[in-house]
């Protein structure tokens, strides 16, 4: 029985397998019958470019072809087909540049509305969930000392017990806030909001390579462009570390107005090459959302020499 | 030991005076800036201050200014400083600061390190005492910027432990307790190690410290 009543299952949906196949009627109609079923639409300038363009052509070649087999009015569908090609050029190719204006405003909002929301990130993470476990941890830490005291007055089994989950609980909140410091870090370094040049000498003294440090930044750049570029000596001091068997490496950081520029050299072995996924890929493509450039010479052998060049704002 | 806290964080705050009064303490005033930290030892002139390198208004490092501030004009108050990070740039700045007022009684701590509570108030104690009491992190980046590589690189790897705990700021006996060997190990291994980097031996723990420390900032 429950056989026969499937095909009639579809009409009881309704409303939503309605509105599905109308959907795809309307797809299925020619442009001009969409035109006059949803003029409000057409109404955008791309909307008619597009609709322009598409029947500007059609009516251009028909009219090229009436006119090879001598049909001479063509001409008039080849003189109304290429005004509507200018049409379309005026609404969609003209106003490019006035829309790349607009999209570089718009990505430099976004990029430094990020960078500030990432700090925001930070600073709450800091003030919340680091300090909140530095207390339970310091809580914990207490625990263990006053209890470790009573079980080597009394020794009860129970209380050794105790001890142990505590002594547990203690380290899984130190390891917590490790983590914890890990990742604020990783989203917006503390260190940053002292400056590009004080960050990056903080970053050069704690590489495990000697780093040496040319720093010339008579003002700063955008936040957003001094996060990128910390990211990026970061990520290539660590790459000098991990994979050249540099001795030395060496960092500049200039900044002349309107390009940053930060070189990293080192004396190792060479052969570092961007890579699909890997972290030279990552890298160049963090600069290109800012319109800047990485340049990588790492001949086998060496010397390495990446440099990142960025505009001074977003 | 009569101790002033400043820590932004209310949490954190009320852990570390429990912490201090737990441990027989006491705690003048626990503030939560750095105009506040420097009222306060003007007026009780404590033993120590315990200084998180983050606070407001800027959020940056005015504990640290804070610091080197009282270092300059209360040098009979030891600063212990803490944070989230380490910031090679902060330790330069502070034992600059140190060494500059001719005492030691800084330390610059990881704020982990807070949670062990005996270590913590052991590294208080130091700092109290014009000790130093530097993290483990702080040393491994500072004997990784050393630009003395060749004459650490002449130190046996027994050698380089001692040095480590030696340059954070732990006296013979602590770092005997730290290695499991004797006292008298300990002993040889810091002579060895003086001779090998060419340091004038000397018996006062705070001013090993420093020459250690001036060793592997210069």
């Amino acid at each position: 029985m429950p056989m026969t009543e499937q095909p009639s299952a579809p009409q009881l949906t309704g409303g939503i397998s309605h509105s599905a196949s109308s959907e795809s009627v309307a797809r299925a109609q020619p442009l001009a019958m969409r035109i006059l079923v949803r003029p409000s639409v057409y109404r955008h300038p791309r909307a008619w470019g597009s609709v322009c363009s598409v029947a500007g052509l059609w009516v251009f070649v028909l009219g090229i072809i009436l006119c090879s087999n001598r049909f001479w009015w063509g001409a008039a569908l080849i003189a109304v087909g290429a005004l509507e090609l200018w049409i379309a050029y005026r609404l969609l190719v003209a106003p490019l540049p006035e829309r790349v204006r607009e999209l570089e405003r718009s990505r430099a909002h976004v990029v430094d509305d990020s960078a500030a929301r990432l700090r925001r990130i930070e600073r709450d993470l800091h003030d919340g969930a680091q300090a909140q476990m530095v207390a339970v941890a310091m809580k914990l830490g207490l625990a263990t000392k006053k209890l470790s005291a009573m079980a080597g007055r009394t020794g009860q089994t129970d209380l050794d017990r105790v001890l142990e989950l505590v002594v547990a609980a203690h380290r899984g909140a130190k390891e917590a806030i490790a983590e914890l410091r890990d990742l604020a870090r990783g989203i917006h370094p503390p260190v940053l909001d002292q400056g590009l040049s004080t960050a990056l000498t903080s970053l050069a003294a704690s590489s495990e390579v000697p780093v040496e440090l040319m720093v010339d930044m008579p003002d700063r750049p955008s936040a957003a462009i001094e996060t990128i570029a910390y990211f990026c000596a970061a990520e290539l001091l660590a790459n000098v570390a991990k994979h050249s068997g540099a001795q030395h490496a060496r960092l500049e950081a200039v900044h002349v107005p309107g390009l940053l520029r930060v070189r990293v050299s080192d004396d190792g072995t060479g052969g570092a090459r961007v890579e699909a996924r890997g972290g030279l890929a990552g890298l160049a493509e963090r600069v290109k959302t800012v319109d800047g450039r990485l340049q990588v010479s790492s001949p086998p052998g060496g010397p390495t020499v990446i440099v990142a060049e960025l505009p001074s704002h977003a | 030991m009569r101790i002033v806290i400043a820590e932004d964080s209310a949490v954190v705050r009320a852990g570390l005076a429990e912490i201090l009064a737990d441990s027989g303490h006491e705690v003048l005033a626990a503030v939560g800036n750095a105009a506040g930290l420097l009222a306060a030892v003007n007026e009780h002139h404590p033993d120590a201050a315990v200084v998180d390198v983050r606070m407001p208004p800027g959020y940056t490092d005015e504990g640290l200014r804070a610091a080197i501030s009282i270092r300059r004009d209360h040098p009979e108050t030891g600063v212990l400083m803490f944070s989230q990070y380490i910031e090679t740039r902060y330790t330069a700045d502070l034992l600059g600061a140190a060494s500059g007022g001719g005492a030691a009684g800084v330390g610059y701590l990881l704020k982990d390190r807070v949670a062990d509570v005996e270590e913590f108030v052991e590294a208080l104690s130091r700092v109290a005492a014009g000790g130093t009491a530097l993290d483990p992190e702080v040393v491994t980046q500072l004997l990784a910027a050393s630009r003395h590589t060749d004459g650490l690189g002449t130190l046996t790897a027994r050698e380089r432990e001692v040095l480590a705990l030696m340059a954070e700021g732990r006296s013979n006996g602590a770092i005997a307790g730290t290695l499991f060997v004797s006292e008298r190990a300990v002993e040889k291994h810091v002579a060895n190690i003086f001779s090998k980097l060419g340091l004038a031996p000397s018996d006062a723990d705070h001013r090993r410290v420093l020459a250690v420390l001036r060793y592997l900032g210069s």
